[in-house]
């Protein structure tokens, strides 16, 4: 049962670098161009910036609602059984999951419009690898402690198991529009470029042993399951093929799939902030509005149908001439035959995560140097009153995403300083399902031209990072120009 | 003085994140992992009716027959079964005493257990009996081992008298609990 083991320690594992993909430190941190990517209506304060090739953004987020490494691994003398029994299999609810995602920026530019400087263009591609498992609470416990003993009569959930999974590579193209002096809007286009992708999010099903009508136990099953891949055989069969040039052919199908040789899928972004006054600031933004149609590599495991089985059954007189004595495997084919499972290659689309983020913010603390004095751009100069001239910000956000088992919601509180134009910090405090005690701190450095910014979330847990629920790292260098120089 | 304060405060942050720490994590622990489920299931059912036994004539046998039965061969259920324990349910309600027995076969057809039960005319009641097989009962082997099962049924008494009872029958159940060592 080396698998079990493989698949516990996995799922944990993950979870040390499982994140969610809130990211409360950068949203309407504009001082950092990549907050373009979480509010496409940012206020835009550059004339033009260029992150540094693969190192512009690197975000990792690794989250788990339930057990933690520490709380099964630490080395503490309790057998590790117990462990498994009370704080996985006790506590553990079909709705914690464990989560990662991380991103990666291949390259982005932005520039202020020559002819339209209220414009902020904005293109690049970044890669992002996402996976959620949801605890399969009673498959677990089925696995664990069976049907029999005090399980009898107990139905267990088929539907727990859920799983979604993916890495994409995403080209965009934004614009950034001050449409008025109150109020800026954005848009992006994407296009993504699937690597490959999985997902089983719509099972259904139960399995139940009774004591039986006739028979002393009577095990009922009814299952819907599938398990929906694609770009993944690809990939396995290179692997499982294993000759010589098995390094080199995953590489270039992993090219091939990054350079829109795969699945491909459309989506949009869109944002806003405006200025109800010349401190109060309010933004929002819809990201991932879109759909990849996986129809390339595709393969589907399909598992359904109902039956309900006592053992062997004899009924005299009816069996009285059947002498076959191959009433067992009869059994099982009969069992095989109601419960069909298979594969399939039909097409189907998978949705992307969609999020939403809202943020009010009140700036104070009048002095220093506007950031964008001299930008050349319309943004900014036009009155003296844009935030950039204060030196403190206070707010709140508010997260929402997506997820396969309804909407996952973080609600963060933040405050910014900026130190003229050289330095600003931002640190947040964020409630979401993963954690309470969520601080985290980020930092921006301009250094003549060059940008730097790192964001690390929950820093309490830096303690003990094995023992996080949560866990968050961000940063980049890019290159911005806030004037014609 | 500020400068200072805020330049410490930017240190200390980044201190938090240069300096993470993890308490000792020993991943080795997973081998220690016990997984013991129990299995639950029917195994065997069979009823007859009194007319079905009386038509076979007194004191002779009304069925018998022979059915594989690989469930416990199975290499893998073979190698994790810890122990196990059989349950078996007789209820006679016919007018006549009857014998049941059931018999364990390896893949040569070699007896390997038997169980005899014996059931008196209605009113007898529900006969039980649990058979243990592992460490205190018997050899667990038996199960291992066991391909077929042979399961024949007599009549002790007459062929002609027939209970008052609604639908008189006799009616025999089986079913498993057994434990099985995962990992």
């Amino acid at each position: 049962m080396r698998i079990v083991q493989k698949l516990i320690l996995v799922v944990l594992l993950s979870s040390v670098n499982g994140f969610a993909q809130n990211k409360e430190l950068l949203y309407d941190f504009y001082e950092i161009p990549q907050s373009l990517m979480i509010n496409p209506g940012v206020k835009t304060a550059q004339n033009w910036h260029a992150g540094i090739p693969v190192i512009s953004g690197i975000s990792v987020q690794g989250a788990t609602s339930g057990v933690t490494v520490n709380d099964l691994f630490a080395n503490d003398g309790i057998d590790f059984t117990t462990k498994v029994q009370e704080r996985l299999l006790d506590v553990m609810k079909d709705k914690d999951d464990f989560s990662s995602t991380s991103q990666i920026e291949g390259f982005t530019v932005g520039f202020r419009g020559r002819n339209r400087p209220d414009d902020y263009y904005s293109f690049g591609m970044y890669g992002e690898m996402d996976v959620i498992s949801y605890w399969p609470k009673d498959l677990a416990i089925l696995a664990f402690e069976g049907n029999g003993g005090s399980n009898i009569g107990r139905s267990f959930d088929l539907g727990d198991l859920n799983i979604r999974g993916e890495m994409v590579n995403v080209f965009h193209f934004g614009i950034n529009r001050k449409v008025g002096p109150d109020l800026t809007l954005g848009a992006r286009a994407k296009i993504y470029s699937s690597i490959f992708q999985f997902q089983s999010i719509n099972n259904s099903g139960s399995f139940v042993t009774t004591q039986g009508s006739n028979n002393i136990y009577e095990s009922s099953i009814n299952a819907d399951m599938e398990l929906q891949t694609s770009g993944v055989k690809g990939f396995y069969d290179i692997v499982e093929e294993d000759t010589d040039t098995t390094r080199k052919d995953v590489t270039d199908l992993f090219t091939e799939r990054v350079l829109l040789g795969g699945n491909l899928g459309l989506g949009l972004d869109f944002g806003f902030s405006y200025e109800l006054n010349p401190q109060t600031t309010i933004t929002g933004s819809v990201l991932d509005l879109g759909f990849i149609y996986n129809s390339k590599d595709v393969w589907n495991y399909t598992f359904s149908g109902s039956t309900t089985t006592d053992g062997i059954s004899v009924f005299l007189p009816d069996d009285i001439d059947d002498v076959d004595n191959n009433l067992w495997q009869e059994l099982i084919d009969e069992i095989d035959e109601a419960l069909p499972h298979g594969e399939n290659q039909s097409s189907y689309i998978s949705w992307r995560p969609v999020k939403v983020y809202g943020s009010i913010r009140y700036d104070f603390g009048e002095g220093g140097r506007p950031l964008l004095e001299n930008c050349g751009c319309a943004v900014n100069t036009v009155r003296g009153n844009n935030r950039d001239y204060y030196r403190n910000s206070i707010g709140g956000q508010l997260f929402m995403m997506k997820r396969p088992k309804g909407v996952q919601a973080a609600l963060t509180a933040f405050y910014q300083r900026r130190f003229g134009r050289t330095v600003s910090l931002k640190t947040t405090y964020t409630i979401d399902k993963y954690s309470m005690t969520n601080i985290g701190l980020g930092a921006n450095f301009q250094m003549g031209p060059v940008n730097f910014y790192v964001l690390a979330d929950n820093l309490l847990s830096y303690s003990n990072v094995a023992d996080s629920h949560y866990a968050s790292l961000q940063f980049g260098f890019n290159i911005i120009s806030w004037n014609n120089n | 003085m500020k400068r200072l304060f805020y330049s410490a405060l930017l240190a200390i942050g980044f201190l938090f994140t240069v300096t993470s720490c993890t308490e000792e994590q020993d991943f080795g622990q997973i081998d220690d992992l016990n997984i013991t489920p129990t299995i639950s299931s029917g195994l065997f059912y069979f009823e007859s009716d009194e007319e079905t036994i009386n038509s076979a004539g007194p004191n002779t046998s009304f069925y018998y027959d022979e059915v594989t039965f690989e469930v416990f061969s199975e290499d893998y259920v073979a190698e994790h079964l810890l122990e196990g324990t059989i349950i078996y349910e007789i209820e006679n309600t016919t007018s006549k005493p009857l014998r049941i027995t059931i018999e364990f076969l390896n893949v040569d057809g070699r007896v390997l257990d038997a169980e005899t039960f014996t059931i008196e005319a209605d009113p007898s009641g529900i006969l039980t009996r649990e058979v243990f097989y592992g460490l205190g009962g018997k050899n667990l082997d038996i199960l291992a081992n066991t391909t077929g099962l042979r399961m024949s049924a007599g009549n002790l008494g007459d062929g002609t008298s027939v209970s008052s009872t609604d639908d008189p029958k006799i009616i025999f159940r089986s079913g498993g609990e057994f434990l099985f060592e995962l990992q």
